[in-house]
């Protein structure tokens, strides 16, 4: 491939990423007039919004009284007080507006009596700030990422925006700080393209897969928040990841949060509705962090439930059969499939999965991407955005509520178009790119093409995955990161010697694969040693050797570096207690009781 | 190969606005076949030995000729159309599809007049 | 004319064989169609042996098994592996369904698996679904409507009204349908497919869209509407469990109702 040559192409912007995040932005970008070209390494309902179940939050009001502001107290507390106010106060005020364009562009909610948006309680969503139960998460019964994001491919096609589907996305083009472009690999022809823009849009998605269980689909990889490393930029907060308390026993597939929003309970070995101990108030329906806890806690103290004790028990057959199939008919197919329960009859098996990732590329409101420059924590990085999971905004601070998921990526894909309307102008020339441009793309890919080494992608994936599940889960001791940290490092050296055996220009996936796990393993290093490096207890980071939150110290938001070596550098963000406007005041940090 | 776009090609021409009438069609003659054909069979079982005189003489029992021209129109009509859809799904060259479709109409309208001009001249003509 | 046999460059050979380690007790085997487009020769399936005991109960799973530890040249589609996505649809025990819902133990005999049938292939289990894709985007799969929605709520639509689009929208796009249909195979390039037309009931019969007449208009062809025959493959094969057929003799039905 050394006489190769690239597509070249040139748009007002890119996106990279075609889930509910990237596809809000891209027709968002069409519909405002700016050629886009949306990359995609699959076809755009088959990302991985599209398995998101719950609902997306928004105080909409419609079960009861909501204000936003409620909204955005939730969001501060769930977040430990590391989500930026500025940007949640610009997300939970926009829930409103999202949902309804979202609905308006025909979205197939579920719906009240008298034919308004369905609205069901979630974990962490309270009213008059932390007193009662808010019905916030509007719901398209249980598969409203897929209604979601169907919806928004049709706005796609309606606003003929232009996608190129099936091209995985390779490396960033940077010339003097500034992105100018993107390569990506066509997986149709095995031909290198390159595009040439204004502005490039990251929405990849979080790297679920870094971990051996989890909800994420196979897909997800990272390759954004790689992308940006492989630049030289840094990612933020990647210690805290998030763990779902009801991913299937063994299986991994999600059940969502709504089943206990409609009244579902976990229990342990004896019977017992254990997580009124944990939490009071909220009981089943505490933030994600503590309920995952909780249920480690029960099964380490040996009250788990099956033969080996390991697992827990989420009921829902009081609910009845009506309320299952009107309200959650995905869910009862699931555990049907994967757990073969028949949930009107018996518990479903579970057990906290790997979820969600709150840290990825630091981005502000307006979706630029930040870094830490001359002395200037918030320095936009030029010609560069970041949306939806592969952002760190702060939206989420260290742990993410339930339903703010599904918010995050149409008003911060939406937020991405609004910002690139200010700032850039339909049909603006383009200057040449550098004679080099993407040759160290090149270089690479075709390395990787003929690697001829001694371990496999899946041997080396497999050691990672482990290592990750073993030393980076629900909770965490120093001693324990640090041989999780050592056995990463050595895991990263071995890609060294990595093994492809698919030489082929046409579909190769095995080479796909390679680069992805390339991808992950920058991923789960700053995760595991910006996990090592926190030394406290805050959201899903559970220190056991430092259990509490210490926001002296620890208030603020790792920035990480990552070298072709594996070797990381470290520097901090300070956390934005600012809000935006003078709508609504800074809530200050407190103890998290729910 | 064309190098015209996916959505080009499935756009075509656009919509013929037509076939509604083919579909309709096709199932109103279905069940005037049910019921012609129910009246047909039990028809046969009243003959008693098949001999040319009486079959002849069935025929030219005039509620008979109109039964039977009925029969014979509805079963060609239905013919017709179910052929048409053969033909459709099966034949694709643009030629050997246009030919086929009018050598269809043309000899189901030829069995037609055959069959209504034997009945007819059974029913009014003398016996031969 | 239709055509009836694999033109002689689709004809398939009998590929190669990789067997299991000796000693394993639960051994399973997977006949998979292989095509390297690279290579240019024809067609051929190669047979697995996989550790049952070391693998998930999927059929996905095995796939998965087989390119981590057999053969990492093995080419599939696969993402969300719970059923929602779509991506894994291939021809199982000679029917189309998702890898990922499909349990290995649910198929006696060896497990043969194809891609998605008649489909051109672009390699091994991967079909080409660009005609596909565009037949879904030619029938305006968007809501159209002239009266200008509130501007601070939602538009309202009742319970009963929500219902009717439940199911149709839930379709995942997997293409399990349209494949499985003989019709489809004959005429994909101008009869419009199930998967497209539950996507145009989905509008049909959407309260809030307007464009209904126009969306009637657009399918009321003999090809792209009614080149269906009634022979519910799409029903039978849905994994979603989704009643293209049925919605598809809806639309018929609306057809009918407006001309009399």
């Amino acid at each position: 491939m050394s006489d190769f040559e690239f597509i070249d192409h040139s748009y007002d912007v890119v996106v990279i990423g075609a889930g509910g995040a990237g596809l809000r932005a891209t027709f968002g970008l069409a519909e405002g007039g700016f050629s886009t070209a949306c990359i995609t390494k699959v076809f755009p309902t088959r990302s991985h919004t599209v398995a998101a179940q719950g609902g997306i939050s928004a105080a909409l009001g419609n079960m009861g009284a909501d204000d936003w502001r409620w909204h955005m107290y939730d969001t501060i507390k769930g977040s430990d007080w590391l989500g930026d106010q500025d940007a949640i106060e610009y997300m939970c005020k926009e829930a409103a507006d999202a949902v309804i364009e979202l609905e308006h562009y025909g979205v197939p909610f579920s719906r009240t009596e008298d034919g308004r948006i369905y609205q069901r309680p979630f974990g962490g969503m309270t009213t008059h700030y932390g007193e009662g139960t808010a019905q916030r998460t509007c719901a398209a019964a249980d598969r409203t990422g897929h209604a979601m994001l169907h919806t928004l491919y049709q706005q796609s096609l309606k606003h003929h925006a232009e996608f190129f589907i099936e091209y995985f996305a390779v490396d960033l083009i940077m010339e003097d700080g500034a992105c100018r472009g993107v390569v990506a690999i066509d997986l149709a022809t095995g031909r290198l393209h390159r595009f040439r823009s204004h502005m490039v849009i990251l929405a990849t998605g979080g790297y679920g897969r870094a971990y051996f269980s989890c909800t994420s689909a196979h897909t997800c990889t990272g390759d954004g928040n790689a992308m940006v490393l492989r630049a030289g930029l840094p990612v933020q907060d990647m210690e805290f990841v998030q763990f779902h308390p009801t991913g299937i026993y063994g299986a991994g597939m999600l059940i969502t949060e709504g089943v206990r929003g409609e009244g579902g309970y976990l229990t342990n070995a004896d019977g017992e509705r254990f997580m009124e101990r944990y939490a009071p108030n909220a009981k089943d329906l505490a933030s994600r962090d503590v309920v995952s806890r909780s249920m480690t806690i029960e099964i380490r103290e040996g009250r788990g439930v099956g033969a080996e004790k390991d697992h827990i028990y989420l009921h829902l057959e009081h609910l009845g059969p009506e309320v299952i199939n009107e309200r959650l008919p995905g869910i009862a197919e699931s555990a049907r499939i994967f757990a073969a329960v028949d949930v009107t009859r018996a518990p479903i098996p579970v057990l906290p999965t790997v979820h969600y990732n709150m840290g990825g590329i630091p981005a502000n409101y307006n979706g630029e991407v930040v870094t830490s420059r001359d002395g200037n924590p918030d320095a936009a990085v030029a010609g560069l955005m970041a949306v939806g999971e592969a952002a760190c905004v702060s939206v989420h601070g260290a742990n993410r509520l339930g339903s703010n998921s599904l918010l995050d990526l149409v008003v911060f894909g939406r937020a991405a178009a609004k910002h690139c309307a200010k700032i850039l102008r339909p049909g603006q020339r383009h200057a040449p790119f550098s004679a080099d441009a993407g040759q160290n793309s090149v270089a690479r890919i075709d390395a990787l093409r003929n690697a001829k080494g001694g371990r496999s992608t899946a041997e080396i994936r497999l050691e990672m995955q482990k290592t990750m599940q073993n030393h980076a889960a629900v909770f965490r001791t120093g001693e324990s990161l640090g041989e999780g940290v050592e056995k990463l490092r050595s895991t990263f050296a071995s890609f060294a010697d990595v093994r492809v055996s698919d030489r082929s220009m046409i579909w190769n996936t095995d080479l796909v694969e390679t680069m992805e796990l390339e991808n992950l393993l920058l991923n789960a290093t700053a995760t595991i040693e910006s996990a090592a490096n926190r030394r406290e207890s805050r959201g899903a980071h559970a220190r056991e050797d430092f259990p509490d939150r210490d926001d002296t110290n620890w208030m603020k938001h790792t920035l990480s570096w990552v070298d072709e070596a594996g070797k990381v550098a470290f520097d901090y963000r300070p956390v934005h207690l600012d809000t935006l406007t003078d709508e609504v005041e800074s809530v200050p940090p407190k103890a998290r009781v729910y | 190969m064309s190098l015209r776009s996916p959505l080009g090609r499935v756009l075509g021409s656009g919509s013929a606005k037509d076939g509604t009438g083919h579909w309709w069609a096709q199932r109103v003659s279905a069940a005037g076949l049910l019921l012609l054909g129910a009246w047909f069979l039990w028809s046969l079982t009243e003959l008693t030995d098949f001999a040319h005189a009486e079959v002849v003489a069935w025929i030219a029992q005039p509620w008979n000729s109109v039964m039977l021209l009925m029969l014979c129109c509805t079963l060609a009509w239905h013919s017709t159309l179910g052929v048409q859809v053969v033909i459709e799904d099966y034949v694709h060259g643009p030629m050997l599809k246009v030919i086929a479709l009018l050598v269809n109409r043309f000899v189901h309208v030829f069995v037609t007049f055959v069959a209504v001009f034997a009945v007819m001249r059974i029913s009014l003509g003398e016996s031969p | 004319m239709a055509e009836f046999r694999l033109p002689p460059n689709s004809r398939i050979r009998k590929g190669q064989h990789f067997a299991a380690a000796s000693g394993l007790k639960n051994v399973r085997r997977f006949a998979v169609y292989r095509y390297d487009p690279d290579g240019g020769e024809n067609p051929r399936v190669d047979t697995y042996d996989v550790d049952m005991d070391s693998c998930g109960p999927m059929v996905l799973d095995a796939l998965i098994k087989i390119k981590n530890e057999i053969d990492p040249t093995l080419t599939f589609r696969r993402s969300c592996r719970e059923g929602i996505c779509g991506s894994c649809a291939m021809n199982i025990d000679g029917a189309n369904t998702l890898a990922c819902t499909i349990a290995s133990d649910s198929v006696r005999g060896d497990v043969r698996i194809y891609p998605l049938p008649h489909m051109p292939v672009v390699k091994d289990l991967v079909p080409d679904l660009t005609n596909f894709y565009a037949q879904y985007a030619s029938i305006k799969p968007w809501l159209q409507s002239r009266t200008p929605a509130p501007p601070d709520r939602e538009r309202l639509q009742s319970k009963a009204e929500q219902e009717r689009i439940d199911e149709p929208a839930a379709c995942i796009l997997c293409a399990c349908c349209s494949t499985s249909c003989p019709s489809y195979w004959w005429n994909s390039d101008r009869y419009l497919g199930p998967a497209a037309l539950l996507a145009a009931y989905r509008w049909l019969v959407d309260s809030r869209d307007e464009a209904t007449g126009e969306r009637l208009d657009d399918l009321e062809d003999p090809f792209r509407l009614y080149r269906c025959h009634t022979i519910m493959n799409c029903t039978q094969t849905c994994p979603k469990g989704l009643n293209p057929a049925r919605a598809i003799a809806e639309t018929k039905k609306m057809l009918v109702e407006r001309r009399h």
